[in-house]
């Protein structure tokens, strides 16, 4: 028997297939510690693994599921992996949070279906963000209860986080749209915590990024 | 425009050892003298870390995907840098499939030269025969048609492990003769793990020595490692490939004076001021950007760099260092695509 051998479909029939690795979630610590892809082609998200530990496919299909129930995709029909955003837009940046959010929470916590306030990490605030439809394009309000010296900067910031993380458009001071001007309430739940604090995020993300990343750093060769 | 397959006329195994040796290709090789395994090629032939670091049989299939999936012209059993270490008593710690094992050098397990002993059972340890058995392994696989290549930890990064990095790099200053000492006594590691190697069938040897450009200066390399690097050329009769990460620029012509055959080098160089620092005396492997591009660009960005590698006539193609471990395998596999397309070009 060659040296490689599996019964799946290789790399390179996957990306045939399924088209380009959006986000790749290195270790599953709900299932086997497999890896787990986000693989996108044209406005069909597939959630793959080239894991062949029994039970895997079940796996992919709860993590599928979540991207239906989390962040408002479509599933595709007759396929357990497959899901789509209705709005035919891509939103990369919001499906990779989604992905990861997908794979790393505890398949028994329970879902949210509602825009529910989230507390701000900097200021007593709470973050509550609201749908609004205008002129047939659907656009979301941020609202900041509570009292804080200077809410217009805090403002401004959680809006930026919005902007940044999910590529949002700008539409007032206190407004946010998706660019196809469609409805995305699950994203919206799954990006308000992200964008209440740009700088530790930053931090966060750049510390998952050097795992598993070999440099001087990271060997402890270096300065730094 | 031409089929690459009209171009191709040499087995990867050929492509790779003519251009270590400075012969005529076919088409430039990709090569990877350290590691392109990533966390999808692990759960691919269900041989993730540590394990496959621990184990030939996982590191032979680990490795081997490198060929069989992305296209490399080698094979590289070899992922990380620490087996010797392991062999030697430093205390490990083995991490997860997602990172790498590191040795813990906050607690060294040497103060001096005269603590330097290789064990008995140095080369029947678990870490150093997952090394050597696995390239037997491939060997017997692979071994007419790809380039298999070893590596083998030179003295300066086996001091870190063994000695601490801070604690090490102080007594240079303060004691430049024994750190001569220890250099001397280490290198025999790197010869004896060298040389089971070799006999077990690598083709040639990663060489990897981390007097890196973050740390020490080009003089610095001169005055401790030069000599020893030239010495190696006689104790390893296979093609060596010099590693040393970060900005080496200031070394690279001293590098090019050892008689090695490639110099591994990082993206933090200039593809085409490194050729020029090594003026034809060495060959070039690298560089591709790790953090960047190959983990967090795409295809196009990586398509650039190879291009710039290849116009500046760099000898072999590959990442600058060990990739990523979560890097996506559509980068990996533009590297040859990327290599083969600009040579059909080229034949137009």
């Amino acid at each position: 028997m060659a040296l490689v051998n599996y019964e799946c479909l290789g790399p390179s029939q996957v990306i045939l297939k399924y088209g380009k690795c959006l986000e790749l979630v290195p270790l599953d610590k709900h299932f086997e510690n497999i890896s787990v892809g986000l693989y996108v082609k044209h406005r069909t998200c597939t959630v793959w693994s080239f894991s062949n530990k029994t039970g895997t496919e079940k796996r992919i299909t709860q993590i599928r599921n979540l991207l239906v129930d989390m962040g408002g995709m479509e599933k595709v029909p007759n396929t357990n992996n497959q899901a789509f955003l209705a709005c035919g837009e891509p939103h990369n940046r919001a499906l990779r949070f989604l992905m990861s959010q997908a794979v790393n929470r505890s398949p028994e916590s329970k879902i949210e279906n509602d825009l529910v306030e989230v507390k701000d990490t900097k200021s007593d605030l709470t973050i509550h963000p609201q749908h609004l439809e205008r002129d047939q394009s659907h656009i979301y309000k941020i609202n900041l209860n509570g009292e804080h010296k200077n809410k217009a900067l805090r403002m401004r910031m959680i809006i930026a986080g919005f902007l940044r993380y999910g590529e949002m458009d700008k539409i007032s001071d206190n407004e946010i749209a998706f660019s196809c001007r469609k409805r995305h309430d699950g994203l919206i739940r799954l990006l308000t915590p992200y964008s209440r604090n740009i700088s530790s995020m930053e931090t966060m993300m750049a510390a998952e990024d050097m795992r598993g990343q070999m440099t001087t750093s990271t060997l402890g060769f270096s300065q730094t | 425009m031409s089929d690459i397959s009209d171009i191709e006329s040499m087995t990867p195994k050929q492509r790779v050892l003519n251009a270590l040796n400075g012969k005529p290709v076919d088409r430039t090789p990709v090569a990877n003298p350290t590691n392109v395994a990533t966390v999808e090629l692990m759960d691919l032939v269900d041989a993730p870390f540590p394990k496959a670091c621990q184990d030939p049989e996982l590191a032979a299939k680990l490795a081997a995907t490198g060929y069989t999936e992305l296209g490399f012209d080698s094979i590289s059993p070899y992922f990380s840098i620490i087996q010797e270490s392991s062999a030697l008593g430093c205390e490990m710690q083995w991490e997860d499939k997602d990172n790498w094992p590191t040795v813990r050098m906050y607690n060294p397990i040497w103060k001096d030269s005269s603590d330097i002993n290789i064990p008995s059972n140095f080369l029947k340890h678990r870490d150093v025969k997952a090394i050597t058995e696995s390239i037997r392994i491939l060997r017997a696989e692979y071994g007419d048609e790809v380039a298999i290549i070893g590596k083998t930890m030179g003295p300066w990064t086996l001091a870190y492990h063994v000695f601490g990095v801070e604690s090490f790099l102080l007594g240079t200053i303060d004691n430049p003769e024994e750190t001569m000492k220890c250099l001397e006594k280490l290198k025999e590691i790197s010869i004896l793990f060298g040389q089971v190697q070799i006999d077990a069938g690598a083709d040639a040897l990663t060489f990897p020595d981390h007097a890196t450009g973050d740390l020490v200066s080009g003089e610095y390399y001169k005055r401790f490692l030069k000599d020893i690097h030239t010495e190696m050329v006689t104790e390893l009769p296979v093609p060596l490939i010099l590693h040393i990460c970060g900005r080496t620029l200031d070394r690279m012509p001293y590098i090019a004076e050892t008689g090695m055959a490639s110099f591994h080098f990082d993206s933090k160089n200039d593809p085409q001021e490194s050729m020029d620092a090594v003026n034809g005396k060495i060959g070039l492997v690298g560089n591709i950007n790790n953090p960047e591009t190959l983990y967090a660009r795409g295809p196009d960005e990586v398509r650039q760099e190879v291009y710039k590698c290849l116009e500046a006539g760099v000898q072999m193609i590959a990442p600058e260092c060990a990739i990523p471990l979560a890097t996506k395998i559509e980068n990996l596999i533009e590297i040859p695509m990327a290599v083969k397309d600009w040579t059909a070009e080229r034949k137009n």
